[in-house]
């Protein structure tokens, strides 16, 4: 007589990976199969490097830029400015959203404006805020600032305005003032919004930031994309636009992602849908 | 909960840290070699591990006055004792020497 065993009965399967090292092996093989291809490609296609750099070109370039301490000063000046645009302008769409929200007069008054404002690009505003602060710092941290400040703002007054109505009436009808409704319901009730808002905002923010230096800096990550595609060193821009997707991808997976998580936990109404997966 | 940023700051503090303190033995390892010890404002040939580019140039014009480079050498009037230990730091820059003018 045969015996069929069918599926995972009766073995153990010591090699199998978990849920989180599968996906990170399946993250890694997908990045080692595109960079495998691109460099194949190379030849087949037969362009310079100037046109079309390989991998190990892009690498070449990335080991210089580190040896000539380049690299390490473009990041910095790069991290400061994001983080300077990223915290004002998330602070100030907070405080506007929760007046907004909150406040039919402060609505009445702003809202044209903010949405007027809100179709204007942060690329549109870079040469007038070059003409009133000059190249450098000012210009870029306003101009992420501009793009940082929609999103949250939105997203706050949304979620100020969706607090749940039953609960405010609760606090209300245990003798709790504006000041109690705003601690116990509105605050806690907005913040998975706002930090939705600020996750979606930070993401913009590196296009912001990327115009910004390509106009208004001699420094930073962005400079360095726009710089190598003058000086005809492709494989500088590309290791630029490396760095940054980088940068956004560590910025989100070690802050913002868990901060929306702890907030989700703590009050929230959204579930991840990655984490589902 | 929020075990992940603070680990990551733990860890990107601990970078930084790392590369100010290898920053500041090395810069007081290349200022030492300077005899007479560096004055409040000098001249001095800045030699790096290779060619100066651009930003080199703009990044030492930022901390004195750059008035000319010779293969890895750029030369630099009026920096200052700050400055000086500045540049010193940086891990690209391999010697520092007084400079008595062409």
């Amino acid at each position: 007589m045969t015996s069929v065993v069918t599926g995972d009965a009766g073995f153990a399967r010591p090699w199998r990976l978990s849920r989180r090292a599968a996906r990170t092996l399946k993250g890694v093989t997908g990045i080692v199969l595109m960079l495998v291809a691109w460099q194949v490609s190379v030849p087949i296609i037969g362009m310079s490097s100037y046109f079309y750099p390989a991998p190990l070109d892009v690498w070449a370039a990335f080991v210089d830029l580190v040896r000539k301490g380049v690299l390490p000063i473009y990041i910095a000046d790069s991290l400061g400015r994001y983080g300077a645009g990223v915290g004002i302008g998330a602070a100030l769409g907070i405080v506007f959203g929760i007046a907004i929200g909150l406040s039919r007069r402060t609505s009445l008054a702003f809202s044209p404006l903010f949405k007027f404002l809100f179709a204007l690009v942060e690329v549109a505003w870079i040469p007038i805020f070059v003409v009133w602060f000059g190249y450098g710092v000012k210009t870029i941290v306003l101009a992420l600032i501009y793009v940082v400040f929609f999103p949250v703002m939105y997203n706050t007054l949304l979620s100020v305005r969706t607090a749940p109505a039953v609960l405010v009436n609760a606090v209300r009808s245990l003798g709790g003032g504006r000041i109690a409704v705003m601690r116990y319901v509105i605050l806690p009730s907005a913040l998975p919004g706002m930090i939705t808002g600020l996750r979606l905002a930070a993401g913009f923010a590196f296009r912001g930031l990327v115009f910004g230096e390509f106009i208004a800096a001699k420094t930073g990550v962005g400079y360095l994309i726009f710089e190598g595609a003058q000086s005809q060193q492709t494989s500088r821009s590309i290791v630029g636009m490396i760095i940054m997707g980088l940068m956004w991808l560590a910025i989100d997976q070690f802050y913002l992602r868990p901060f929306e998580r702890a907030t989700v936990q703590r009050w929230g109404l959204i579930v991840d849908a990655a984490d589902r997966r | 909960m929020l075990r992940v940023p603070a680990i990551a700051t733990a860890v990107a503090i601990a970078l930084f840290a790392l590369y100010t303190l290898a920053g500041f033995i090395g810069g007081a390892r290349k200022l030492d070699a300077i005899e007479p010890p560096p004055a409040a404002r000098g001249d001095y040939a800045i030699t790096l591990a290779f060619a100066p580019e651009r930003f080199h140039q703009q990044w030492l014009q930022d901390r004195g006055r750059v008035v000319g480079v010779k293969g890895s050498t750029v030369f630099m009037r009026d920096v200052e004792r700050p400055a000086l230990r500045d540049i010193a730091r940086e891990y690209w820059v391999t010697a520092v020497a007084r400079w008595s003018g062409p």
